[in-house]
């Protein structure tokens, strides 16, 4: 059912291995992974804990290198580029959203969606004006001068989509995103992947233990023992309309 | 950058404050210490321009340069005989110096007072200036002229003009205790300050005479010489020298120039090395404290990583950190090093000065004016900013070379 397009995909992986060496001893996390993210996708990673999730998507994230394979971004083969090139393509290219939120206690929240725009130079006036405009769209309106300690942790995993939002990435990488939330506040906060996913047309690639999450994805990875062990993709008449 | 690093400070407050501490105490010593040493040279320095490097003073061996002595030569008529035949000497000028102790309105003031013929005091110390009245004429047993600080106590009662001035004289050669003695003041003195490390306000020049019957002996404290010209007074200080052996003490300025810059030149070395042993222990603490830092923030280095921060933004980061505790430092080091060396300057004037000198009893210390110059003030602001930001330089590098996954996962 996805759309066809013809310009490369946001994620593409082919034979990715990873093998974590402690001593002299390998452990493979991922053997072999081949999956495709379309532009504009919004896709469920599930699978056990030690399937290789969080290892996946370290690579994606481009936060770690794999042990054998290709991982391409948005066209990119992340293997060519140097430690440099790697912090521009997620400055650029890739928003991060955690489960603990990993918001800087310190800042406000508007300081800390601004993070990323500082970063890549961005002048103050211009970047607290997008900072503020995309506060107020994941629905912080009035709590830009917050902190995180002054926040709910909805509020929080708002302020953190908010700071992968302003960056206006091509991929958001959410690893348990509500794992640290009450289902209420999940339903917001998928509510508002979902609105992002849907309004800024944001690729989107979520880890989750939750099945009801995700199955308001459209295409559900599932992994096992470091391999693709299923892919699904959600039939739904009335497209992630609040279920 | 500055702006993210000055809320990483505040939020580590005390550990900021102790570490800003250190620069400080440090880089202010080193700023006191340049500040006095060379406010003490120019002092020194104005001393013997205004005295004049023309002139040797000469002394009996016994007494304050030779403590112990049991050399007994004493100076006297026919010393200035022979001395006013040495080639190259236009004058020569005995005195005698005591130490006196003024009543003025129920308040004692210390003083010196030198018996000396008052033509020479002009040519002793260039450009004094009578104030009020004049200088007492030759022979003249009941006049005398007053420093302007007595004149003028800091407290205590002024002397006017031809008002009587009663003191107790100590320090005459054969007189058990004080002597009572009172003169008429006929003139006052300009303000002058130190010359020959002897304080020309705090003193009471008398006439020669009077001073000769005070002492009852025709020896003097000490002989003043007038060089015709700077370049022969080594050779006439050497014929002294030569003439008298060890009897009597030749002094003269450029000697006590180089003692008094000896003494100041250990004492330099000795409060630098504290100085720069406490900018040391403050860049180490840097260095530590930037350490901590980084560990402590591991995850949020991994969260800055993870949104993109170059390696090199990161380590800026950290560095602008050191940098700005060093700005900081610098600051506060300048502050405090510019009272300190006030501070510096009243120990090191008692010591350049003091009763040491020609004034005999009363001379007053010499006031140290600290020497700020232009490059030291820049020199105290960048050097704590410089060391500072090297001590962040290893701290900042492993910051930016943490591993994002580990750094994330990082409690």
């Amino acid at each position: 059912m996805p759309v066809a397009i013809r310009s490369a995909p946001a994620v593409q992986t082919v034979d990715v291995t990873k093998v974590y060496r402690i001593g002299h001893v390998g452990y493979p996390a991922l053997r072999g992974i081949n999956i495709k993210v379309e532009r504009g996708e919004f896709v469920a990673i599930m699978g056990p804990s030690g399937s290789g999730k969080s290892t996946l998507l370290n690579l994606i994230g481009a936060l770690d290198r794999p042990t054998s394979g290709r991982v391409i971004i948005d066209g990119v083969d992340l293997k060519k580029l140097d430690e440099d090139r790697l912090s521009l393509l997620r400055n650029r290219k890739l928003g991060f959203v955690y489960q603990s939120f990993n918001l800087i206690q310190r800042l406000t929240s508007i300081e800390n969606v601004e993070m990323p725009l500082i970063s890549r130079g961005v002048p103050e006036k211009i970047r607290k004006a997008r900072s503020l405009k995309v506060l107020n769209a994941v629905g912080l309106h009035g709590k830009a001068s917050k902190r995180p300690a002054e926040l709910s942790g909805g509020e929080q995993q708002r302020v953190a989509i908010a700071r992968a939002l302003v960056a206006e990435p091509a991929l958001i990488i959410a690893d348990e995103p509500t794992g640290n939330l009450d289902s209420k506040t999940t339903r917001e906060v998928v509510d508002q992947f979902v609105q992002v996913n849907k309004g800024f047309g944001t690729t989107i690639l979520i880890v989750t233990h939750n099945s009801e999450i995700a199955a308001m994805t459209q295409r559900i990875i599932s992994l096992k023992d470091g391999l693709v062990d299923k892919e699904e993709y959600i039939q739904r008449l009335d497209s992630y309309s609040a279920a | 950058m500055f702006k993210l690093a000055y809320k990483a400070l505040i939020d580590r407050k005390i550990r900021s404050v102790l570490t800003i501490l250190g620069i400080t105490v440090g880089s202010a010593i080193i700023l006191a210490l340049i500040a006095s040493s060379s406010g003490l040279n120019a002092g020194i320095a104005g001393n013997i321009e205004k005295t004049g490097a023309n002139i040797l003073t000469i002394r009996n061996a016994g007494g304050f340069f030779s403590s112990g002595s049991t050399n007994t030569y004493q100076l006297s008529q026919q010393d200035i005989t022979y001395l006013k035949s040495i080639p190259g000497v236009i004058a020569a000028y005995p005195y005698y110096s005591y130490g006196a102790n003024i009543n003025s309105g129920g308040e004692s003031i210390q003083a010196s007072v030198v018996g000396i013929d008052m033509v020479a005091l002009p040519v002793l110390y260039k450009g004094l200036t009578v104030a009020e009245g004049s200088i007492p004429l030759l022979g003249d047993t009941t006049s005398a002229a007053i420093g302007w600080g007595i004149a003028n106590p800091v407290s205590g009662t002024p002397i006017g003009l031809h008002q009587m001035v009663s003191m107790s004289i100590t320090g005459i050669k054969g007189s058990k205790g004080a002597v009572s003695y009172a003169v008429l003041a006929s003139g006052i003195l300009a303000q002058y300050g130190t010359a020959l490390f002897a304080n020309i306000d705090d003193t009471i020049y008398i006439s020669f005479q009077a001073a000769g019957l005070l002492a009852k002996s025709p020896y003097f404290t000490g002989i003043y010489v007038i060089v015709d010209n700077t370049d022969n007074v080594a050779t006439v200080q050497n014929t002294i020298e030569t003439y008298y052996s060890n009897n009597v003490r030749v002094i003269s300025p450029g000697q006590i120039l180089s003692s008094i810059q000896g003494i100041t030149g250990q004492l330099t070395v000795f409060l630098g090395s504290i100085g720069a042993v406490s900018l040391f222990v403050a860049t180490v603490g840097i260095v530590n404290t930037m350490y901590v830092s980084v560990m402590e923030r591991t995850r949020e280095i991994g969260i800055l990583k993870a949104i993109g921060y170059r390696p090199k933004q990161i380590m800026g980061m950290f560095l602008a950190e050191a940098a700005l505790t060093g700005v900081i430092g610098a600051f506060c080091g300048l502050a405090l090093g510019y009272a300190l060396s006030f501070l510096m300057g009243g120990m090191l004037g008692g010591l350049g000065g003091g009763r040491v000198a020609f004034g005999g009893g009363g001379g007053g210390g010499m006031t140290i004016v600290p020497v700020f110059s232009t490059q030291l003030i820049v020199f105290s602001l960048t050097f704590p900013v410089l060391l500072a930001t090297i001590a962040g330089l290893y701290p900042a590098w492993r910051a930016s070379r943490m591993n994002a996954v580990v750094a994330l996962k990082y409690e």
